[in-house]
């Protein structure tokens, strides 16, 4: 599990901006949803399978990376062609696939600081009218990103820990420690942004790291 | 460096007095803090930026007091947790060094420079891109000392920088440790790690009991606590 997908390179998808990126992908994705003509999908997740076949990236990361997400399509699409139609189904299929591929590709090729940006900016006419701090939703979503793998992580030494003591799986015995491990960890994460001088110059008395963690 | 001054500092928690500081100013380059689990080491550390306030007395760095001026004091104080995992807050090495330069305002088109600047200082310049989750225990330590000097502090404040880490990698941040142009104060149950500093002060339950340099405190403090 990694904390971001992006890959370095220089592709043409690499040096759109990242606001563009994710607007057209905003876009394709209503344009998906407003059709459901099956070759029009196709033709969409053709158009996808091409993009992320630009970005450069190993096949057989993409495959690794993708057969999760396609194994749930390829649910979806069957159960709507047996209990509704086929052919909805297999534009129910593709339209899914298509917006998975495409959105998959604009993440290989936009690191997260260009799209916190992108959120910054996107919140910042409510941030001017005092509604909220695009600042604060910027580090909140990057902390997701960071922390997610070291939680997983978390759980695999506490998951291994419980093994080597002959205690079977179990959900409630392993979320109890994590929980209290997310806990105490929280309170040195915060400790180490306020350490770090935030909030920013030009967002002070905005509150402190405590509020995220 | 910076001149730090505890003026009859006490610190309180839960009823009882966790710190008693009556009088200390700290001004040489390298200055170890040693004691047991719980003897106060990192409050004392916590109190010179402000993470702890003082229930009374009064912290001073370079004359600003640190309970009125925190922003200003942590421009100048730099702090390494414990857990460098806990200090990385962005996925990518070089985003999360821009994290502290963008709160202290630095222009956004020097934000490569000063970044690449501190990278290079450490000799990990190769990490910049690569993702904080999948670096070695060491790496993360120097990536979150790289991230507080790109912010030009005058003091670092260190809180135990070598515990987990392999011999290799002690040895690497012992190295940049003694390197640095900067005051450091360093909280540690390492000893070889401060052994050639300026001075070391013992803290037990919460008040300084030794105050002298290592070659002299040393000896006696594992003597005394061994």
């Amino acid at each position: 599990m990694t904390g971001t997908l992006y890959i370095r390179g220089h592709s043409p998808l690499h040096r759109i901006p990242a606001g563009i990126k994710l607007a057209a992908l905003c876009l394709f994705g209503l344009a998906l949803f407003a059709l459901d003509n099956w070759i029009v999908m196709g033709l969409a997740a053709a158009v996808s399978l091409g993009l992320l076949a630009s970005t450069g990236i190993d096949p057989a990361q993409a495959r690794r990376q993708l057969t999760g997400p396609f194994i749930i399509v390829a649910f979806l699409m069957a159960a709507t062609a047996l209990l509704v139609d086929p052919l909805l189904g297999l534009a129910v299929g593709l339209r899914l696939m298509a917006l998975l591929v495409a959105g998959y590709a604009v993440t290989l090729t936009t690191p997260v600081s260009a799209m916190l940006e992108v959120i910054e900016r996107l919140f910042s006419p409510l941030d001017r009218i005092g509604l909220v701090s695009s600042a604060k939703i910027a580090l909140s979503v990057s902390l997701v990103f960071r922390f997610i793998p070291v939680l997983i992580d978390q759980a695999r030494v506490i998951r291994e820990a419980q093994a080597a003591r002959g205690m079977e799986k179990n959900i409630l015995a392993l979320l109890v420690p994590l929980i209290v491990h997310v806990l105490r960890s929280a309170d040195d994460i915060a400790a180490a942004i306020d350490a770090r001088g935030y909030p920013p110059a030009h967002g002070a008395n905005r509150g402190n790291a405590h509020e995220h963690t | 460096m910076s001149v730090v001054r505890f003026e009859q500092v006490v610190v309180e928690r839960e009823g009882r007095i966790s710190l008693r500081i009556p009088d200390l100013v700290l001004e040489e380059r390298h200055i170890a803090i040693a004691g047991l689990n719980g003897s106060g080491k990192s409050t004392l550390l916590r109190l010179i930026n402000g993470l702890v306030l003082p229930s009374s007395g009064r912290v001073t760095v370079d004359g600003i007091d640190v309970a009125r001026e925190p922003r200003a004091v942590r421009r100048r104080v730099g702090f390494i947790f414990q857990n460098p995992d806990n200090q990385i807050v962005y996925p990518i090495v070089s985003e999360d060094i821009q994290f502290g330069l963008k709160n202290i305002g630095v222009p956004k088109a020097e934000l490569p420079l000063v970044t690449a600047q501190a990278l290079k200082r450490l000799g990990i310049e190769h990490l910049a891109e690569r993702q904080s989750h999948l670096l070695s225990g060491g790496e993360k330590q120097l990536v979150a000392l790289a991230a507080v000097l790109a912010m030009a502090p005058s003091t670092i404040l260190f809180d135990e920088p070598t515990s987990g880490l392999d011999l290799r990698n002690r040895n690497r941040v012992r190295a940049v440790l003694m390197g640095l142009d900067e005051q450091a104060i360093v909280a540690t149950h390492d000893l070889r790690l401060v052994e050639s500093f300026d001075r070391m002060l013992v803290l037990d339950g919460g008040e300084i009991v030794m105050d002298d340099t290592p070659v002299a405190a040393i000896g006696r403090y594992e003597a005394h606590y061994a």
